[in-house]
């Protein structure tokens, strides 16, 4: 029960942090870079020359991009945080398949806003909170009520973040009814030593 | 918190029971109990009347406020009102679970007024969840909520303050980002 309890916030270490940076972006190179060609394949030179546009995992874009002399790459957004995208999340955010848009669309959001545009900056940050806003009330209510058969099918459309929400809902709810049917104080075997304890028999019995 | 803390935190409710043995005054860490006559009421702890009845050494007393026709009442002005009203006990789920489970044929009419608790709760967590909706919504900073007992707030407790944390980063990345911008927009 204790990792429900803790927020996530960005660091080194984290695995959701370090998915979410994967991502790739759009890039447009402003400079000749040399012998690093088979970047693009499709071009067939040795070097990538300047205008080619080569999609760059986000951490690499931003370094590339914010450096203080000449920026190497022009960075733009994916087209999930375009203008379209943004039309279609701002009319109704609960029907979106974030899961298909992101998996990580809030996390990359984030990342992502470094290399915005100034004044489209404040109007990307407003619409993450916007869109996480109007989705939370679905997804709590789904969390307490759902029953374990239905879980996958209410957390397809869900980005990593409103799962990591869901199953701290869902925590909740399954140990209040433990303690309703007074099973909480039973103890069950951890669910790896279960399966290793299966996978012994298994040999056991094998041989 | 699990429920089941919230349990052994509720077990500390002072509760009526009639004991059938004589004993003299118990001296426990959490106060003194007792002295015990057969025959005559006194008030002890939840858990230590529980532990009695279960020996079958008392017969329990259910609290005033767990009679059908109060819970009636309550359920009532429940359904009345848009805000929470105060229940009988912070504890009432806790208290309620244990008295039924433990000892069912010492309270009357005991189906009823389990179904009546349910019903209850129900209303109540009806009404956390739309407030809390409504709240996410207004994106408030804060709220106060009168009379919500320990037991309600276990069933929003990890999802919401998460996802009001989750808020907060997007939101500081918000004004994060203003800031920047507007800094950018005075070097220009």
């Amino acid at each position: 029960m204790a990792n429900f309890y803790t927020s996530y916030y960005p660091n080194y270490f984290s695995v959701e942090d370090i998915l979410a940076s994967q991502d790739r972006v759009p890039c447009k190179f402003e400079v000749t870079v040399k012998g690093l060609g088979y970047l693009d394949a499709s071009s067939g030179n040795e070097d990538i020359l300047p205008g080619s546009k080569i999609e760059l995992p986000c951490w690499m874009a931003r370094p590339l991009c914010s450096s203080k002399r000449l920026p190497i790459v022009s960075a733009q957004l994916p087209v999930n945080y375009r203008e379209r995208y943004r039309e279609i999340l701002s009319a109704d955010a609960c029907v979106v398949d974030l899961q298909k848009l992101g998996p990580h669309f809030y996390e990359l959001g984030l990342h992502l806003l470094p290399i915005t545009s100034a004044p489209d900056r404040p109007r990307l940050a407003a619409l993450l909170t916007q869109v996480l806003r109007d989705r939370l009330r679905p997804i709590m209510d789904d969390a307490q009520h759902c029953s374990a058969d239905e879980t996958s099918q209410k957390i397809a459309k869900l980005d990593r973040l409103e799962i990591r929400l869901f199953r701290g809902g869902q925590e909740s709810v399954r140990d209040r009814e433990r303690w309703l049917d007074r099973t909480a104080h039973l103890l069950s075997m951890a669910p790896l030593l279960a399966a290793s304890n299966a996978r012994h028999k298994r040999k056991r019995q094998d041989s | 918190m699990e429920a089941v803390e919230e349990e052994f935190l509720a077990e500390r409710e002072h509760v009526q029971i009639i004991p059938n043995f004589s004993h003299d005054k118990l001296y426990l860490i959490a106060g003194d109990v007792g002295p015990f006559v057969a025959g005559i009421p006194c008030s002890v702890p939840l858990w230590l009347a529980v532990n009695l009845r279960q020996r079958g050494k008392c017969r329990l007393l259910p609290p005033a406020w767990m009679e059908a026709e109060a819970l009636a009442a309550k359920k009532e002005e429940e359904m009345q009102t848009k805000v929470f009203t105060k229940m009988g006990s912070e504890n009432y789920m806790a208290v309620a679970q244990l008295l039924l489970t433990t000892a069912p044929h010492d309270v009357p009419n005991a189906h009823l007024v389990r179904t009546l608790i349910k019903d209850i709760w129900d209303l109540r967590i009806a009404k956390l969840r739309s407030s809390v909706a409504e709240f996410i919504k207004q994106s408030g900073r804060h709220a106060r909520l009168h009379h919500l007992t320990p037991m309600e707030l276990h069933s929003v407790r990890p999802i919401l303050p998460s996802a009001l944390d989750q808020l907060l980063r997007l939101g500081a990345a918000a004004s994060g980002a203003h800031n920047v911008s507007l800094n950018d927009s005075s070097m220009a």
